[in-house]
């Protein structure tokens, strides 16, 4: 007990210091008010992260910042304080690697999707097939939220909003959108729009889509896209004119990026005269293509639709199949008996490099690999040891050997391109005499950690957890070794809502189609957050701040 | 015959009824709830609630089991947890893919390895001999995975004489083009369809050829080695020598009497491994994306999907006791003394 308590007074200046360290560094800063309880100590187990956050503001003789004034400052400033806290061992951005054949135009899009209106076939046929690793769990829009899935309901499907191939979002159904007031937007609807069942678009359409989502009396359908449409309460048809009125709880900033990324438009007739069977069996969107067969887990085959609002698609027909196996999905694309497989593993890059007939293309995705250290369990509460962790870990070396290059180093939990990416901090350098150092400092030395990681679950998870513990294995004062866990295991550990089940440490990634740094700092690093391994007052107030002002986001087609 | 058979169908029904409880006590010492696999890893506590009520998982397990084995009974192997459709057909659509890629390997098998073995025996020491076993030894030792993707590499992708993978046409559907369907509305004369049949027979065995190389390679070595050492054991019995001291001809006596006796425990293990490759075939159909029950289980367990995963390993497991039974009956067939 005795080394405790010399632990945490030890921690009170070490914090203080630390945290003039990093005000020093940085020309944004921290400002002053001596928020969290900067070092006070607190229990036991607390207490050294408390200390850690007393870094963050405990400056006596700095000088006191203003407020960020703009949502996007909030945001940065704390990303900025996640950095320097180092809740994570902040490793990568995944790529999205795709092989295609030179038989189709196409670039992969940042969002993991596959537009099939954006292939153009350049060979002699007008069919496009795309092999996935898995088929979809049905094809009710509202009733998924997996990439599998996605792809293949978009291809019939549009919503209000979209983006394009670089995140930013556009118009789609709606061709202007603005917000009226704190909860209320508004969005404007195209015109000479139809389902493919021939029926127009109406804003009844549009608003019932809404409602189906948000709303389980409406429609009879649990959607898993509730928590994606968060704070979004209802829709109902404006007035007059071709429009509808979305409301929302408080002032939702991200309602827009929201709308761009989920929320697919059905036909209200459609969806009430059918069974959930049968809306899982069948298509009746407005998008490019239109279903015309469908075998479930075998294939899904589209037709170009004749009425589409914009130009025809390129394709006649858009074929989507699915092969779990790699290597199966790779000897599918060099025989030529496929134009676009999805996830070519390293190992396979080569492969399709020499083949003459096809070609990678690969693209930063919007999903992050992290090691997260929770922030009261010894020794990960002490922010110096979980500083020492990023020191330790050779971030440049591990995406060149381990992810061919495929991949990006990262030292906040923002992606970027993303609203609120900090782009003053750089990942953490590789610097093993400062882990050791920071390591004696946190009073931890001779600490034995082991990383929870699943296998398989993402794309070399196992091999970057590997070189992360023996990087980690190296330091003189710190050992640490890999325990592989079954994906399932290990998330009903970590979201069953009490963060004391969970490993201290572990491996996990995040895909935030939204593009905005809220959607993954809240579920994984506030508070309350669904996933969360961290808790500091100071980060859960720059975003209460952040969410309660609104993006100032408007759009027309001109 | 009868009473044997009825012995052995009520045994088989024992063992689905055990393979069906396994199977369904699986789920629950299985770590990971389905939820997590159905609702998004952000989903709240209060989202993840409602789903596991909607799949009735709060329900006490033995009203589970209860509820679970009388739909069996009625043939009712409930909804995916994944795509909320009915399992039965999903998993029933499956069964020609993997009966087919089961005969079609067990065919290479026996065709290669019941003359490779009689050779070998008849030829011991020789070449032959050390030809067949070292063609065993290698058969054995290869992984079907890395055999399966080398075939791929060498016969689709290099040389282009088959295709990579999937099934396009099963050989129902082949077979499909010589029934006439006859009756009022055909105007009795629906045409017998065979350059269709010819064609799809094409293309059908075109699909299968790698894949079932690559699942009975394994098988033939085996039954190789089998065949080889019981024609050997068979030969030195005093049946053998009588009958050529009766001066019969050596072929009869080789293969009317020796390899009669050979095939009895030959049948057996072909048999068994049936069963094995009906339920074992994941491997080679993963490869070769071979839309089976091998690939269906697996995507389900991928995704905690239980109904689904319990409806395709019942399925294997009749499976497995239908062929067992048939084993029984060709054996007692051959070999009288079984059935006392």
């Amino acid at each position: 007990m005795a080394r405790d308590i010399d632990r945490r007074n030890f921690l009170k200046l070490a914090g203080t210091a630390a945290g003039a360290a990093a005000v020093a560094g940085c020309s944004g800063g921290e400002e002053t008010p001596t928020e969290g309880d900067g070092g006070d100590g607190g229990d036991g187990g607390g207490g050294g992260g408390d200390g850690g956050d007393g870094g963050d503001t405990g400056t006596e003789t700095g000088t006191p910042l203003p407020e960020p004034e703009t949502r996007v400052g909030y945001l940065e400033r704390a990303n900025r304080l996640l950095h320097e806290e180092a809740p994570w061992i902040f490793l990568n951005r995944q790529y999205s690697v795709y092989g295609k054949s030179t038989d189709v135009d196409w670039e992969a899009r940042r969002d993991e999707r596959i537009d099939g209106y954006a292939i153009e076939p350049t060979g002699d046929t007008d069919t496009v097939q795309i092999t996935q690793s898995a088929m979809d769990s049905g094809l009710d829009p509202h009733d998924h939220r997996e990439t599998p899935t996605d792809n293949i309901v978009l291809q019939a499907y549009e919503g209000l909003l979209s983006r394009d191939r670089e995140g930013k979002v556009i118009q789609e159904l709606a061709t202007g959108y603005e917000r009226l007031e704190a909860g209320r937007v508004r969005f404007e609807l195209r015109s000479g729009v139809s389902f493919h069942s021939g029926d127009s678009l109406t804003k009844e359409d549009v608003a019932f889509s809404i409602n189906r989502i948000v709303d389980p009396e409406v429609g009879g359908l649990d959607s898993p896209q509730s928590d994606q449409l968060a704070g979004v309460t209802g829709a109902e048809p404006a007035d007059g004119d071709s429009a509808v009125i979305v409301e929302s709880e408080g002032i939702n900033p991200i309602v827009f990026a929201l709308f761009a990324t989920y929320c697919d438009v059905m036909n209200k007739s459609w969806v009430e005269s059918n069974d959930e069977a049968y809306i899982n069996t069948h298509m009746n969107g407005t998008g490019p293509f239109q279903l015309a067969d469908y075998e479930q887990d075998v294939s899904v085959t589209f037709e170009a639709y004749g009425d589409y609002w914009k130009d025809g698609a390129p394709a006649d027909e858009l074929v989507i199949t699915a092969a779990s196996e790699a290597s199966t999905r790779v000897n599918q694309l060099v025989s030529g008996e496929t134009d676009v497989i999805v996830n070519v593993p390293p190992q396979n890059i080569s492969q399709v490099d020499q083949a003459d007939n096809a070609e990678i293309s690969a693209v930063p995705s919007t999903r992050i690999i992290y090691n997260a250290m929770i922030y009261d369990r010894e020794p990960f509460d002490s922010v110096e040891f979980r500083r020492a962790m990023n020191y330790a870990v050779d971030l440049e070396s591990i995406v060149e050997s381990v992810l061919s290059g495929f991949g990006d180093g990262t030292g906040q939990p923002t992606l970027e391109g993303f609203t609120g990416y900090n782009s003053e901090l750089d990942p953490y350098p590789h610097d093993p005499e400062e882990a050791e150092r920071l390591v004696e400092e946190s009073g931890y030395a001779g600490a034995e950690i082991e990383l929870h990681t699943p296998n398989g679950r993402y794309l070399k998870d196992l091999e970057i957890a590997q070189a992360v513990v023996g990087y980690i294995d190296d330091l003189e004062n710190v050992s640490a070794s890999v325990n592989q866990r079954d994906f399932g295991n290990l998330t009903d550990v970590l979201l069953d809502g009490d963060i004391t089940t969970g490993p201290a440490f572990y491996l996990i990634g995040w895909g935030n189609a939204t593009f905005d740094a809220s959607q993954t700092i809240i579920p994984l690093l506030t508070s309350d957050g669904a996933l969360t391994s961290y808790k500091n007052e100071r980060v859960d107030e720059l975003i209460n701040e952040a969410q309660s002002m609104g993006g100032g986001e408007t759009g027309t087609d001109s | 015959m009868g009473r044997f058979l009825a012995r052995r169908a009520l045994q088989g029904l024992a063992v689905v009824l055990g393979v069906v409880t396994v199977v369904f006590l699986l789920r629950y010492v299985t770590p990971g709830s389905p939820v997590d696999f159905i609702a998004p890893l952000d989903a709240s506590q209060a989202t993840r609630r409602r789903i596991a009520e909607n799949l009735g998982l709060n329900r006490p397990l033995y009203v589970q089991y209860v509820d679970y084995v009388a739909d069996l009974l009625t043939g009712d192997m409930g909804y995916s947890y994944r795509s909320r459709t009915p399992v039965r057909p999903r998993v029933l659509a499956k069964v020609p893919a993997t009966l087919e890629l089961a005969l079609a390997a067990t065919f290479v098998a026996v065709v290669l390895s019941i003359p490779l073995g009689v050779v070998s025996a008849t030829h011991r020491h020789g070449p032959a001999d050390y030809g067949a076993t070292l063609f065993s030894l290698v058969g054995i030792s290869t992984p079907n995975f890395w055999l399966g993707v080398m075939l791929v590499i060498v016969f689709a992708v290099q040389f282009d004489v088959f295709p990579t993978s999937t099934r396009p046409v099963g050989l129902l559907d082949a077979l499909g083009n010589l029934v006439v369907i006859a009756g009022p509305q055909q105007g009795y004369a629906a045409p017998l369809d065979v350059s269709g049949f010819l064609a799809d027979l094409r293309s059908w065995l075109l699909y299968i050829t790698l894949p079932a190389i690559t699942l009975g390679t394994y098988f033939t070595a085996l039954i190789t080695r089998l065949t080889r050492s019981g024609m050997l054991d068979q030969l030195g019995q005093g049946y053998v020598r009588a009958a050529r001291a009766k001066g019969l001809p050596e072929t009869l006596v080789r293969y009317r009497h020796a390899l009669r006796n050979t095939l009895i425990p030959v049948i057996t293990v072909v048999g068994l491994q049936m069963g094995t490759l009906v339920g074992g075939a994941v491997i080679t159909e993963a490869v070769f994306d071979w839309p089976g029950l091998g690939t269906l289980v697996i995507d389900a367990i991928g995704n905690r999907d239980w109904p689904l995963i319990q409806g395709c390993l019942v399925v294997i497991g009749i499976g497995f006791v239908v062929v067992n039974i048939v084993v029984d009956a060709l054996y007692a067939t051959l070999d009288p003394q079984v059935m006392d």
